[in-house]
């Protein structure tokens, strides 16, 4: 079983996907709390707010895959409607601001600059959060029968 | 480890108050239920009657005859646990009932007959002074049904008492309700032997017995009393009240123009009847008892008046069985100050407030314009149906601001954050400990058996995902038929593979035990951790590798699911004190210990300041 010797590992940590823009790039997100004096960070309204730290690799030169000159991290929600800029990303570990969503998606992207408040170019790296496991349960054959 | 004769005589003692009460009670319809009731009481001594006292042998779970799973007895009977806006139970479920007998207070009492409760009263005592406090029956109005619940001297909350740093008064603790009972002084570093333990520091106070308890209060700040015995029932059902310690230092807190000391809670009814509770031991073992109506000061609606622009420093103590608060004042600026044991070393502003079962919180808010600010529980819920969150928002109460300005305007002293240097200067002697390894560890975890296949299925799927908090119950039928026979929770000592009551820490009075608290995300049923140490004070000095930035000394710390918390605990107080989770029925389903401070130092691993 897990032991909190196994520190290394988080409890929300989001395993990236590389894509065909950047085979060889491969990284980790965590999420953390954010610093509180409740010892874990939520909203008012209740979401928790998260640190977001990711460790990437293999990452290319920017210029080498079009004209851009950054890696962005966004988190973005699971109907795409919701983009959210966390930051700038480079090969090792970046601190990339902190982030209140339930479920998102973790998606790093080339783009022109680091400052851009839209993104535009091609996606490097990938991931979804861990609350994304959390599925629906309408077919399981536990609820069949049951209508909402 | 326990005293075996007080052991054996607080069993025979709940031995006959359960008969009594069985007595008074309508049998279950179902003549299986009420024979394994019968057996379970033989075999197991009240099982979860007595916290401190059900320690390992009764509570050896795994596969065989004694479990007894969900029976099947009575499948036409409605469901009595209400459920979540679009969630159905779950057709595995359906007509199940948790197993054992059930109990409600005051069986065969007529609810007419019982003395209202009264709104708590202020009693302040001087150093010296003795209170009577007598646990009772009372008739509580809620939303017009009245029950037969609990209260101390008649009052729901109980007497607040205040009291001067370094008093002690001495309590008069008298036992009027329909079961064993003690009182535990809950953050408060006084004498083992006051502690309110049953089976540990001292003998249940049998129905109508009395015991006296001598409570030395060496902190400032809020702290709460409670009983120790099947805090599931007793607890819930009113057992509760506060205690302000007030410093010496009259500047120990800024300047505000009213003080509220609100008691949060909930409680769980359908319709016009109280959920009723296991007898033998728990239900709603796997999270907790989470109520359907919010109290605060155990009323649904909550209100006060404050002159526009006045600061009011909130005491907030969280009495409820299993849920954790988010609470925030419409909106009006906040900041927290204090916590269970002492001041935060700086004050911060603060969105809303995080209040795990036990803990306390002190903040001060400022109420700037005219008009009414909503008390919120503002939380994310998960539909597990749908597998989706939901924003759930219950307004608790409502402070009402008039239009006259309160007088004197404290707006400067509310703007500014303090640095409380003493408390930094008290803490400093124990940076040196922060970074060493951990004294101990424990891993915090459930074993399970017996239970229903659909429950054992769901989760299996459902814990995918393990939320850091479970903010509310989200598939409360699976929660209600899961008893303290079929579920375990575990403190599981790392280093000795011990559990729960065979885990027997011996560390030296004055010295600094670093102990790391894991909470395995991969057990059946995961789920955050409120744990609480009797009698010392501790730091929660990291979590998942990162430190502290601003400390306060605390009783009881939230531990999220998934989480690695380092405590430093400040071992300062000798005798036998308990290490639990807060949640009442993982307490009653075994999670607890036992931490020896010797006074000689026997066997201490630890090091020394």
């Amino acid at each position: 079983m897990p032991s909190a010797a196994a520190a290394q590992t988080g409890p929300y940590d989001i395993h990236l996907l590389s894509t065909p823009s950047a085979p060889q790039s491969a990284g980790e997100a965590r999420l953390q709390f954010a610093s509180s004096p409740f010892g874990i960070a939520v909203a008012a309204d209740g979401r928790a707010i998260y640190d977001v730290r990711i460790t990437a690799s293999g990452l290319p030169s920017p210029s080498t895959v079009g004209a851009y000159s950054a890696f962005v991290a966004w988190a973005v929600t699971t109907d795409l409607k919701e983009w959210v800029r966390l930051g700038s990303v480079t090969n090792g570990t970046n601190v990339v601001g902190s982030l209140q969503m339930n479920k998102f998606l973790l998606v790093i992207t080339a783009e022109a600059s680091a400052s851009v408040a839209m993104h535009a170019g091609p996606t490097m790296l990938h991931g979804t959060s861990p609350s994304g496991w959390l599925q629906s349960f309408l077919t399981h054959p536990l609820f069949r029968g049951i209508s909402q | 480890m326990l005293r075996a004769a007080s052991h054996a005589a607080a069993l025979a003692m709940m031995a006959a108050a359960i008969t009594t009460a069985q007595a008074q009670t309508k049998p279950r319809a179902d003549s299986a239920a009420k024979r394994a009731a019968k057996d379970s009481v033989a075999a197991r001594g009240m099982q979860g009657m007595m916290p401190g006292m059900e320690m390992g042998p009764a509570k050896k779970p795994g596969p065989g005859p004694r479990t007894r799973p969900a029976t099947s007895a009575m499948p036409n009977m409605a469901m009595p646990v209400p459920m979540p806006a679009g969630m159905p139970m779950m057709p595995g479920l359906v007509g199940l009932r948790p197993a054992g007998s059930t109990f409600l207070p005051g069986a065969g009492v007529s609810v007419a007959t019982l003395p209202a409760a009264k709104p708590r009263q202020l009693v302040t005592l001087g150093d010296g002074d003795t209170l009577d406090l007598t646990a009772m029956l009372v008739r509580r109005t809620i939303r017009g049904r009245a029950f037969a619940m609990y209260g101390f001297n008649g009052q729901v909350p109980g007497p607040l008492i205040r009291v001067p740093q370094n008093a002690t008064i001495i309590v008069r603790f008298h036992n009027r309700i329909d079961l064993p009972s003690t009182v535990h002084w809950h953050g408060v570093r006084l004498e083992n032997r006051n502690d309110g333990v049953p089976g540990l520091t001292q003998e249940a106070v049998a129905i109508g017995g009395t015991f006296v308890y001598r409570v030395h209060f060496p902190d400032a700040g809020v702290y709460w009393y409670h009983p120790h015995v099947r805090e599931d029932i007793e607890q819930a059902m009113g057992l509760f009240g506060n205690m302000l310690v007030d410093s010496p230092d009259r500047d120990y807190y800024s300047p505000v123009n009213e003080e509220q000391v609100l008691m949060l809670d909930d409680l769980l009814v359908n319709g016009d009847t109280l959920i009723r509770f296991g007898r033998e031991g728990p239900d709603f073992a796997l999270m907790g008892r989470v109520g359907n109506v919010m109290l605060v000061n155990a009323e649904p609606r909550y209100s006060a008046r404050v002159n526009r622009g006045a600061v009011v420093r909130f005491y907030l103590t969280n009495v409820s069985s299993s849920r954790t608060f988010n609470l925030s004042f419409g909106g009006a600026p906040m900041k927290v100050v204090a916590s269970d044991v002492s001041r935060f070393e700086r004050e911060e502003r603060v969105p809303s407030v995080v209040l795990a079962p036990a803990e306390r919180y002190i903040v001060e808010a400022r109420f700037d314009k005219p008009g009414r600010y909503a008390l919120v529980n503002a939380v994310q819920a998960i539909n597990h149906f749908a597998g989706e969150f939901s924003s759930q928002l219950d307004t608790l109460g409502t402070i009402t601001v008039r239009a006259t300005p309160a007088t004197p305007d404290y707006a400067r002293q509310f703007t500014t954050l303090r640095e409380n240097a003493a408390v930094s200067r008290d803490i400093a002697s124990y940076r040196a400990s922060f970074d060493r390894a951990p004294d101990k560890t424990l891993n915090l975890t459930v074993k399970t058996t017996g239970l229903p296949l659909a429950t054992v299925q769901f989760m299996s799927i459902d814990t995918a995902y393990f939320a850091p908090v479970e903010w509310v119950d989200g598939m409360p039928d699976m929660n209600w038929l899961s008893t303290s026979e079929q579920v375990t929770w575990i403190l599981r000592d790392a280093a000795t593979g011990k559990e729960n009551m065979d885990i027997d820490w011996h560390v030296a009075q004055g010295s600094m035990v670093k102990l790391r608290i894991f909470n395995d995300p991969t057990s059946f049923h995961p789920m955050q951790h409120p744990i609480h140490l009797h009698g010392q004070r501790m730091l929660v000095i990291a979590r998942d590798g990162v430190a502290t930035k601003n400390l306060v000394w605390k009783d009881t710390a939230l531990i999220p699911v998934g989480s690695t918390v380092d405590v430093l605990i400040d071992a300062s107080n000798p005798g036998a004190w308990m290490l639990h989770c807060h949640i009442a029925e993982h307490l009653g389903a075994g999670m607890m210990a036992v931490m020896h401070v010797d006074p000689a130092g026997r066997g201490a691993p630890v090091k020394g300041r």
